[in-house]
């Protein structure tokens, strides 16, 4: 009835209380948001975070201007080592075998953990046991991830080229790993069996998004499944599908444990990667004003990827 | 017809591809019980029996109660220590007034950012800043850790704290509640789920982790589990045998882990991409 106030407790009453909290924003929270707690409770997190996170990214910079092998102090040398980056060969080495891991990573995760997803969806028997087993990979230390691919692609004990023997295709045999040519391709597919799993898992969360009546509509619209895959999940599953992207951008710059266990940037540095590189430059050689340029220069690398990616994207969908 | 068909075809990709994957830790094992000289010279034959050397010869090449001691003391400290602090934070960003809505939001923002910042440009100056502290060995890699889980925690557990309704607070307060008792007592037990998809994103991340340890860690003792592993092949190149047992005996607790906590590991994982 108009005029009535509500009675305490009852559905009108909260929902006008509710109102009131959009308006007054939160009232009871104001007498216990003093100054002095906030800044006692945000203090230890802020400090933490700066010192360990932002300090160092600024440190890492300003050495990246310098030159300093760790004795003495560090010499500013401007864009010395930048320069110096652009001429030397290792460094693009590193910057091509990044690259095509990058490619060959962001295609076949991309589009095979899709597909998967798309397969482990399904109603099927023991799935869910099917699932965690392609999972695993994910859990164990990357460390290990490399240690167990030298047993499967090493040229003389990996189980490859044992088969490709023993089956009579000898001529197929080559140097997955150690070689000249194969490590960045190699080291992608390791890349690729860790990660599968991780980003199936998270494909199948987004799938499981999409509205059941949606699909059920399609299907009753005679659409097939390929068209139900091009017009109805790919489109819904944008944020997914970017989310993915983006993971495999910045983890394809982050892997570091895998090239040492199997390659240890070898030989000749021929296998190095951005990361492999830079870490080498810094703790192998001691040249830690360049190591630092190069660290520098692959993480801007990888924002300016994900910046273009999200561009692009962003672009597309209008 | 065609239906059962498809389900067929289903099936047998499911497996196909169930077995490309689990396929690399069963060879694993399988190696660990053949002789060097027999993975040497025999790299396909299975083993003939049941050999144990491997990692007998894994036990005295690597002090195994130490490296699990180790990785255990910076995994339960780092995470102690995150809990408490990024729980505070979160706690004033999610739910207390801020006079002016753009200073929370840049607190947030700037505490988010980290997810971007590799950890590979921090290293070297971590380092400098750990010498600079004098903290050395296993201390050295606490903070480290504690820095880099802020910007995951935060962004979970601010996202989870504000789903909690105003009322709460409200009541709390009504029935005497100063903000300790609010924070501890009230809202600390309905975080739970959360806090448990935090702590076991970060147990993996620092069992796991390698870059900073290698860095960070001179000693043998030292030593957390990832950097045994390392360290076994950089003194026995050719023992493959050994390097074999070695990476078995750490992946198995971790294997058994994964298949007593498994929805939760595989939630945790990608809780932060699934809501980021």
């Amino acid at each position: 009835m108009p005029g009535e106030s509500p009675v305490p407790g009852s559905i009108i009453f909260k929902k006008k209380l509710r109102k009131r909290h959009k308006k007054d924003g939160l009232i009871f929270m104001h007498w216990l948001s003093k100054k002095k707690y906030k800044i006692g409770l945000m203090v230890p997190t802020l400090l933490v975070y700066s010192i360990f996170i932002i300090l160092p990214v600024i440190i890492a910079v300003r050495y990246s201007f310098t030159k300093y092998s760790g004795i003495g102090q560090a010499k500013f040398t401007g864009l010395k080592n930048y320069a110096r980056l652009f001429q030397d060969k290792i460094f693009w080495i590193s910057f091509k075998n990044t690259m095509v891991m990058f490619v060959l990573a962001f295609v076949l995760l991309l589009t095979l953990s899709f597909a998967i997803a798309l397969l482990l969806n399904n109603r099927l028997k023991a799935v869910d046991f099917s699932k965690a087993l392609i999972f695993s990979p994910a859990i164990i230390a990357p460390i290990i991830v490399g240690i167990i691919w030298v047993y499967i692609l090493d040229p003389n004990i990996g189980i490859i080229n044992n088969v490709l023997d023993a089956i009579g295709a000898g001529g197929l045999k080559a140097k997955w790993i150690g070689g000249d040519k194969l490590s960045p391709y190699s080291i992608a597919i390791i890349y690729f069996w860790q990660q599968l799993g991780y980003l199936v898992t998270i494909f199948i969360a987004g799938l499981k998004m999409i509205p059941g009546d949606v699909l059920e509509a399609v299907k009753i619209d005679g659409a097939s499944t390929v068209q139900e895959i091009r017009y109805v999940i790919i489109p819904m599953m944008r944020t997914t599908i970017s989310t993915v992207a983006v993971l495999i951008i910045t983890g394809v710059f982050k892997i570091f444990e895998i090239v040492q266990q199997t390659t240890g940037g070898g030989p000749n540095h021929l296998s190095e990667t951005l990361v492999t590189y830079s870490y080498s430059m810094t703790f192998s050689s001691s040249d830690y004003g360049y190591g630092m340029s190069l660290a520098t220069v692959t993480f801007l690398l990888s924002l300016l990827i994900t910046a273009v990616y999200s561009t692009v994207t962003k672009e597309r969908e209008g | 017809m065609v239906n059962k068909r498809k389900k067929a075809v289903q099936y047998i990709l499911m497996a196909l591809i169930t077995i490309l994957v689990v396929f690399p830790f069963v060879w694993m094992l399988v190696l660990s019980f053949k002789s060097n000289s027999e993975i040497l010279s025999s790299p396909l034959s299975l083993p003939k029996t049941f050999n144990f050397d491997n990692y007998r010869h894994a036990m005295e090449t690597l002090n195994f109660p130490r490296l699990y001691g180790n990785t255990i003391f910076v995994c339960v400290i780092s995470l102690a220590a995150e809990l408490v602090i990024t729980f505070f934070s979160s706690f004033v960003l999610a739910r207390m007034e801020f006079k002016n809505e753009k200073f929370r939001k840049l607190l947030y923002g700037f505490l988010i950012m980290g997810l971007s910042i590799s950890p590979f440009i921090l290293l070297f100056p971590v380092y400098k800043i750990n010498v600079f502290f004098g903290l050395r060995g296993k201390l050295a890699l606490i903070f480290p850790y504690i820095a880099t889980s802020i910007s995951f925690n935060t962004l979970l557990l601010v996202g989870y704290l504000k789903s909690l309704p105003t009322e709460i607070d409200e009541a709390a307060v009504i029935d005497g509640c100063n903000i300790w008792d609010l924070m501890i007592r009230v809202i600390l037990p309905m975080t739970k789920p959360v806090i448990a998809t935090v702590v076991i994103f970060n147990v993996l991340y620092i069992w796991n982790e390698f870059p900073f340890a290698s860095v960070m860690l001179r000693e043998a003792s030292d030593y957390t589990l990832s950097m045994g592993a390392s360290f076994f092949k950089g003194t026995y190149t050719v023992d493959y045998g050994g390097i074999v047992a070695s990476s078995v005996m750490i992946i198995i607790p971790e294997l058994i882990f994964y298949g007593i906590f498994q929805k939760n590991i595989v939630e945790g994982m990608t809780a932060g991409a699934v809501k980021g």
